[in-house]
């Protein structure tokens, strides 16, 4: 079998002494969507802080198209072509969304980083007149949009989106999580972290629960619906 | 009115000095969280280049900026990255130390080459000034002041316009958000620390042709950009003018004021500052 676009294995991550992550194996495949989900406290912003280097794997190999990335600095990481869109936005405040998204592409050189602006917003209509505005100032449901064409913006292989739905109205979450596949569909791998578990094997091909820093169960999105164990603990039914 | 006048000038040029004197200073503190104490050092660095190279060679002060600022930038940013980014994340204590030590080194290298003897640099047209009416301008001191403006538009220019501007202030938005889109932290940190550097330079080389200097003319300069910026208020060049502006004023018109005088600079400049922490702890323009 070929070696998939993106793969996770044996990582082991933490903080100081404490281990978060106590080996990590995970896949995503040319052009799909993965959910990935846990409760709160499982290590799944770890393993994405982990995945693009801003907390340094103790043990274990992620190698994004043949290239092993485990230990870059993320910049690299960012350049071999994965993007991490954190919890919680972290837009840069103070700088507009138009700057914001340009910085998205910070590491582009080519002639079509205006382009993609257009292009990214594109997906976003709701950003078009907000373009010159600080990004702080923006509500949540578009600070998160903001983010996500941020992270768009650097035309990675495979786009990391860490809880897109968290603080959101309900009718947004739907919005946000329809774009992602929309934005998948266009051929762009998605690893999306959801609390939101239903909607996030909604959309899914494939998932993973993590556990206390392991995967515990992995299978077909529609199989992981209904699994027993992940209903009872995810779902509440 | 004609002495009122011809102060009111004085003072406005003085505030261009300040700042100059505070605009790297701010820099380094908005961004880095860095009270740089070798802020001083660097000035008076700046201010030896230009009187070396207008003693030695015979090159007119203000032509010398472009080296003092390259000279500096590159000394800021060795600096930066190869010792004071190993305390970046320490409590601010430890970057107050260090800052303090990395001060002292620089003054007792110059002693050591410069001698403590004071140095002025008087070019052919240091004693020029332009008559308006009862008030001169003088030539020098103009120039300075159109200078420092420069420089703090050329900084405000570069943060809002160019890549490095946005990836400066992205680190210091949200760091970690940063090192997600591909900026590299070190980098941009010694880049952050050789621009303030660089400033510094710029003021030091402005200084030299309006005072003496000597190796240990550095640490009012400090305090004064210390103050120019808790007066103005962190986080932009425009708190940075206005504050500069505003400390010339308050400066000169407070030197002159009944029963004080120039021995009471330094206690003037702490007055200003314990007044405005009480009163206005973020400054005039702070966020």
């Amino acid at each position: 079998m070929a070696e998939p676009l993106f793969s996770v294995r044996g990582v082991k991550a933490g903080y100081g002494e404490t281990l978060v992550l106590h080996g990590v194996d995970l896949d995503v495949d040319t052009g799909e969507l993965i959910a990935l989900i846990g409760a709160n406290g499982a290590g799944k912003s770890t393993l994405l802080g982990t995945l693009s280097g801003l907390v340094p794997p103790a043990a274990g190999s992620v190698r994004l198209a043949g290239r092993e990335l485990a230990g870059a600095r993320p910049e690299a990481i960012v350049a071999a072509g994965l993007a991490h869109v954190p919890q919680g936005r972290r837009l840069f405040g103070g700088l507009t969304v138009e700057r914001n998204l340009l910085l998205g592409a910070y590491l582009r050189r080519d002639a079509e980083v205006r382009a993609d602006v257009e292009r990214v917003v594109g997906y976003f209509p709701a950003l078009r007149d907000k373009l010159g505005r600080d990004a702080a100032t923006l509500s949540g449901g578009e600070q998160q949009m903001v983010a996500i064409a941020r992270g768009l913006m650097a035309r990675p292989k495979v786009l990391m989106i860490d809880e897109p739905s968290l603080g959101l109205a309900p009718n947004l979450v739907d919005r946000v999580i329809d774009v992602c596949a929309e934005i998948n569909r266009a051929g762009t791998a998605i690893l999306l972290v959801e609390q939101d578990v239903l909607v996030a094997l909604d959309f899914a091909r494939r998932g993973y629960v993590l556990e206390t820093g392991r995967i515990v169960l992995t299978g077909m999105a529609a199989e992981l619906r209904n699994d027993d164990r992940v209903r009872k603990a995810y779902l509440g039914v | 009115m004609s002495l009122l006048a011809q102060q009111l000038v004085l003072a406005i040029l003085l505030g261009g000095v300040y700042v100059a004197v505070a605009i790297g200073f701010s820099l380094v503190w908005g961004i880095l969280n860095i009270i740089n104490l070798s802020h001083g050092a660097f000035i008076v660095v700046g201010a030896y280049i230009t009187w070396t190279l207008f003693g030695r060679l015979g090159l007119d002060p203000f032509l010398s900026l472009p080296i003092d600022a390259a000279a500096l930038f590159a000394l800021g940013y060795l600096l930066q990255r190869g010792l004071i980014n190993r305390v970046i994340r320490a409590p601010v204590f430890f970057t107050l130390l260090l800052t303090f030590g990395v001060n002292l080194a620089i003054v007792n290298l110059l002693l050591a080459v410069f001698t403590s003897d004071f140095r002025s640099v008087t070019p052919p047209y240091a004693g020029s000034g332009i008559v308006l009416g009862p008030v001169v301008i003088p030539s020098i001191r103009l120039a300075a002041f159109a200078i420092a403006l420069l420089l703090a538009a050329l900084l405000s220019l570069l943060m809002r316009r160019t890549r490095i501007g946005a990836a400066i202030q992205a680190v210091a938005s949200d760091r970690d958000a940063a090192q997600l889109v591909g900026i590299d932290l070190r980098h941009t940190y010694a880049l952050t620390y050789g621009i303030g550097a660089a400033c510094a330079g710029v003021a030091g080389g402005l200084l030299s042709t309006v005072q003496a200097i000597s190796p240990t003319a550095g640490e009012p300069y400090t305090l004064q950009a210390f103050v120019v910026v808790v007066l103005g208020g962190l986080g932009s060049v425009t708190a940075t003018v206005v504050g500069g502006l505003l400390f010339g004023l308050i400066e000169v018109f407070g030197q002159s004021a009944p029963g004080l005088g120039a021995g009471y600079a330094n206690a003037i400049a702490f007055a200003v500052l314990v007044i405005v922490l009480i009163v206005r702890p973020q400054g005039l323009l702070g966020r």
